[in-house]
């Protein structure tokens, strides 16, 4: 069986007033598409799915970098809409109370608190130093590196790890 | 769940609505442009619009009139509200996963009120956080910590309430014991002072020391004995009607109840939480009162009997204290990250154990070694690591905090030979000294040991004041059921903002029999889910021979169910006892004729023991085929009115599912049935097929009414039979 690459040059991506991307391909046009990635955590510019509105695969995009400009912004911008994952820059504070963490960081999206319980699996491991921090709510942090953090920081997670 | 947030005056003067427009909901989209995180947003939905609202401008406004189908489209780590307006999808607001079930919400009253109606949906679903001290609310209704009825004690003496006669007898044997503990030292000092520091000290008053100290010794004994009797009772009884108490209460709760918490958490709470409450008034409660008795009168007796060596024996109590509260965060986090070293050990090992064939035909030994090894190591590093430090810092807090006894041995031995104090009121006092010292160290552990019996107690309650799932109405309907029912615009889900079905409509004749099939996770079985009373839809009705399903009398609905599912629960027990489960007073001949009416009578009388054969956990001594016949037989002996067959012929070889076709069959005549199956040859005798797709019925009808319409069925049909061919 062979992926599904989505031919780029008949693909025609195109934004829409109500802050969607609609898209003809091969003479098929679909009125909203989705883009999904295949490797969210270790590759989240290559290998796009576009699907549509039924959830069914369209095509792959191989690689975000190779797409002309405009269509690579526009998926960017969808991207953007279908992923939040905010990514802690800087721990302000970590404390601990009846089985629940509070956190305070900072992240790329601006500063945040949110609390995690301590006894479900909400820190996973990614990888040894990669974690991805799952709150109350369902809502995703990501620490893409722990020692890139200071080691005071890094003893306020030392308690998660 | 809060849907309406506080809307200001002059956020609703940027509305722009009229004065008499109705504000119907208001929720914070806490994710702005770019995806920042942002406080200043609102949703609000009004009678007539929908608005947003950012930094105090209205930044969208769409009339409900033009807008259809709203969602609340779920994505990663968040979501966001769309609605075709105009006809074209269009993206209302954004949000975090937090605010995703009140959009879930919103998204339903908005389409209640684009159609015109005005009703207001209301979500029963708990906050997670506290929205007064915006700490994290365990699942209960009220925050545990703002909504402390009499707090603490309260809860407590309730606790204890029914077993007031043998908690004032505990608590006498406590004060005794106390008594009996402090007598002691002063009859020492008489012993010193009369008899041992005199020259002429006379031995009758010796021998009087002898024995009273003897008998307050026997006596402590016996009194510490009989106390700890009486708690470990009253610890083992109260554990005993919390455990009854929870079990009942669990099984009036609703499935959603259940489904929501994690697997374990409720059997947690039925055994180890109630453990712990047992554990507490055996080893703790029972010498609460002593201690506390013995610890006040002990400082009393010492500033009473020299104020400045009481002081002396204090001085260092607090530098010891502080450190011990220094450290417990610190001692917390080294035995909590050990624990989570452990647990990884042993998480490691049992995927590498239940993979190992995995593991073994893939060659992977060599890597799988690596792995666990590096993690044997962390946790032997970390486990060598807190015990050096433990057996240093143990030690020491204890010296630290019972140095004062060289100070009182130091002041106290000048006054004695200064004569200012007798050695026999020296003895007496540093007895008292070693007394408080040793219960100090009791008293500092009480904190966690209070802290740990609240937490138990709380989540025990919390069970406790559910209200129980779907209770009858008053003087609910007793109903023999036709089997004549209806779906009329059902919707339902799981959790709220993932509707499972959606605007179900169906009408099934009295005996008619249905088909079910569709893609795995479309709602087959949820259907079935709602038609067995087990959830409770959010949206539409159903009608069970035109009566809603709500108004019956539940166990009576129940009884007239026959059920048969894929994967078939067997108890512990006989074959008998698991064919009778339905109907406990089935006689000898009923539970024959349903056997053999499943075509599992031959089997188990090739069997050894016949009908009394014990089938273990889940029963497994009996084949898939095995157990399924059984099943239906269960099914069978009830005289079910409605029949429901989750994938009963799933999983199963051609024979045992030629037997259990053919047992099917007998069941299935005159009854009104729910068949959901994969295999489409199973389905050869409904009289209509429902093909359930995307969360809707997509298609109905019988199977020569869907093989001509070319849809989804007929494609199935097709897959199966070239399947087959090429098979």
């Amino acid at each position: 069986m062979q992926n599904n690459i989505l031919e780029i040059k008949n693909a025609k991506f195109e934004k829409t007033q109500g802050g969607f991307i609609t898209l003809s391909y091969n003479g098929v046009f679909y009125e909203r598409v989705k883009i999904i990635r295949l490797f969210p955590f270790t590759d989240p510019d290559r290998y796009l799915s576009v699907r549509d509105g039924n959830e069914n695969e369209i095509g792959v995009i191989e690689d975000l970098k190779k797409l002309p400009e405009e269509t690579a912004a526009l998926i960017k911008a969808q991207l953007e809409l279908y992923y939040f994952t905010p990514v802690i820059e800087k721990i302000i504070g970590i404390k601990d109370e009846y089985g629940y963490a509070y956190f305070h960081v900072m992240t790329d999206r601006g500063e945040c608190k949110f609390t995690i319980n301590m006894g479900a699996n909400a820190v996973s491991k990614l990888t040894e130093t990669r974690l991805l921090i799952t709150d109350l709510d369902g809502n995703r942090f990501e620490i893409p590196d722990v020692l890139a953090l200071t080691v005071k920081e890094q003893r306020k997670l030392d308690l998660f790890l | 769940m809060n849907l309406k947030f506080d809307v200001s005056e002059g956020i609703r003067r940027t509305l722009e609505i009229p004065d008499d427009e109705k504000i119907y909901y208001s929720v914070p989209s806490d994710v702005g442009v770019h995806g920042k995180w942002s406080d200043d947003r609102l949703c609000v939905v009004t009678k007539e619009h929908v608005c947003v609202v950012a930094e105090g401008k209205l930044i969208r406004k769409l009339p409900l009139a033009q807008c259809e189908q709203t969602k609340a489209e779920v994505s990663v780590g968040g979501g966001m509200l769309v609605t075709r307006y105009n006809g074209e999808q269009t993206l209302i607001t954004r949000y975090s996963a937090k605010h995703r079930v009140r959009y879930s919400y919103i998204a339903r009253g908005m389409n209640i009120l684009s159609s015109g109606r005005d009703e207001e949906v209301i979500s029963k679903e708990y906050e997670t956080m506290c929205p007064v001290c915006h700490r994290a609310i365990p699942g209960t209704k009220e925050c545990p910590h703002c909504s402390k009825k009499g707090g603490f004690w309260h809860d407590f003496f309730q606790l204890l309430r029914p077993y007031a006669f043998s908690v004032i007898g505990i608590m006498f044997l406590m004060i005794g014991a106390a008594i009996v503990t402090l007598l002691n030292p002063e009859i020492q000092k008489h012993l010193v002072d009369d008899v041992l520091s005199k020259a002429n000290g006379d031995i009758k008053t010796a021998l009087l020391c002898l024995v009273g100290m003897f008998l307050l010794g026997a006596g402590i004994v016996v009194i510490n004995v009989l106390k700890s009797y009486f708690c470990t009772l009253l610890g083992a009884r109260i554990a005993k009607d919390m455990r009854e108490r929870l079990f009942i209460k669990i099984q009036t709760l609703s499935l959603q109840f259940i489904n929501d918490r994690r697997p374990g958490e409720l059997m947690n709470r039925v055994v180890a939480d109630t453990g712990a409450i047992r554990e507490f008034m055996q080893n703790t409660f029972c010498n609460l009162f002593t201690v506390a008795f013995i610890f006040a009168w002990d400082v009393i007796f010492m500033v009473v009997l020299n104020w400045k060596l009481a002081i002396c024996s204090f001085i260092c109590v607090p530098i010891g204290v502080w450190m011990t509260l220094k450290f417990r965060h610190s001692i917390h986090r080294r035995f909590h990250l050990q624990q989570k070293k452990d647990d990884d050990v042993s998480s490691n090992l049992q995927d590498v154990i239940s993979g190992m064939r995995v593991v073994k035909t893939y060659g992977k030994e060599q890597k799988e070694k690596d792995k666990f090894n590096m993690l044997a190591d962390d946790f032997c590093v970390i486990n060598y690591r807190n015990e050096r430090f433990w057996a240093l810092f143990n030690p020491t807090i204890k010296f630290i905090m019972s140095a004062g006894i060289f100070l009182v041995v130091l002041f106290g031995g000048m006054d004695v030979l200064n004569e200012k104090m007798t050695a026999g009121a020296l003895l007496q006092f540093v007895t008292y000294t070693t007394l408080l010292y040793q219960y100090l160290e009791w008293m500092t552990g009480m904190p966690r040991e209070f802290t740990k019996l609240v937490a138990c107690m709380e989540r025990i309650n919390d069970v406790l004041s559910q209200e129980p799932f779907t209770p009858d109405i008053e003087n609910p309907l007793v109903h023999d059921i036709e089997g004549e029912i209806e779906f009329k615009h059902a919707t339902f889900g799981y959790k709220s903002y993932q509707p499972v079905l959606e605007d179900i409509n169906l009408k099934v004749k009295k005996g008619e029999m249905i088909g079910i099939v569709g893609p795995s996770g479309a709602g087959k079985s949820t259907l079935i889910n709602l038609l067995m009373r087990l959830y409770e839809i959010d949206d539409g009705e159903l009608f069970v021979d035109g009566l809603p399903i709500g108004d019956m009398k539940s166990d009576y609905y129940h009884n007239q169910l026959g059920v048969v599912l894929q994967e078939t629960f067997l108890f512990t027990g006989t074959i008998l006892s698991n064919i009778r489960f339905a109907k406990p007073d089935a006689s000898y001949e009923e539970v024959v004729r349903a056997a053999k009416l499943a075509n599992a009578h031959d089997f188990i009388t090739r069997m050894p023991d016949g009908y009394n054969t014990y089938v273990g956990e889940k029963g497994f001594t009996l084949s898939g085929g095995e157990r399924q016949r059984i099943a239906i037989a269960r099914a069978i002996l009830k005289e079910p009115r409605i029949l429901i067959l989750d994938e009963a012929t799933a999983s199963l070889d051609t024979e045992s599912e030629f037997m259990i076709q053919q047992a099917l069959e007998r069941l299935t005549e005159g009854r009104t049935t729910f068949a959901i199956a994969h295999r489409l040859s199973t389905l050869k005798n409904a009289d209509r097929l429902l093909v359930i797709d995307g969360h809707k019925i997509a298609e109905i009808g019988s199977h020569e009414e869907l093989i001509a319409q070319k849809g989804i069925y007929y494609n199935l049909v097709k897959a199966q039979l070239e399947m087959q061919e090429t098979a």
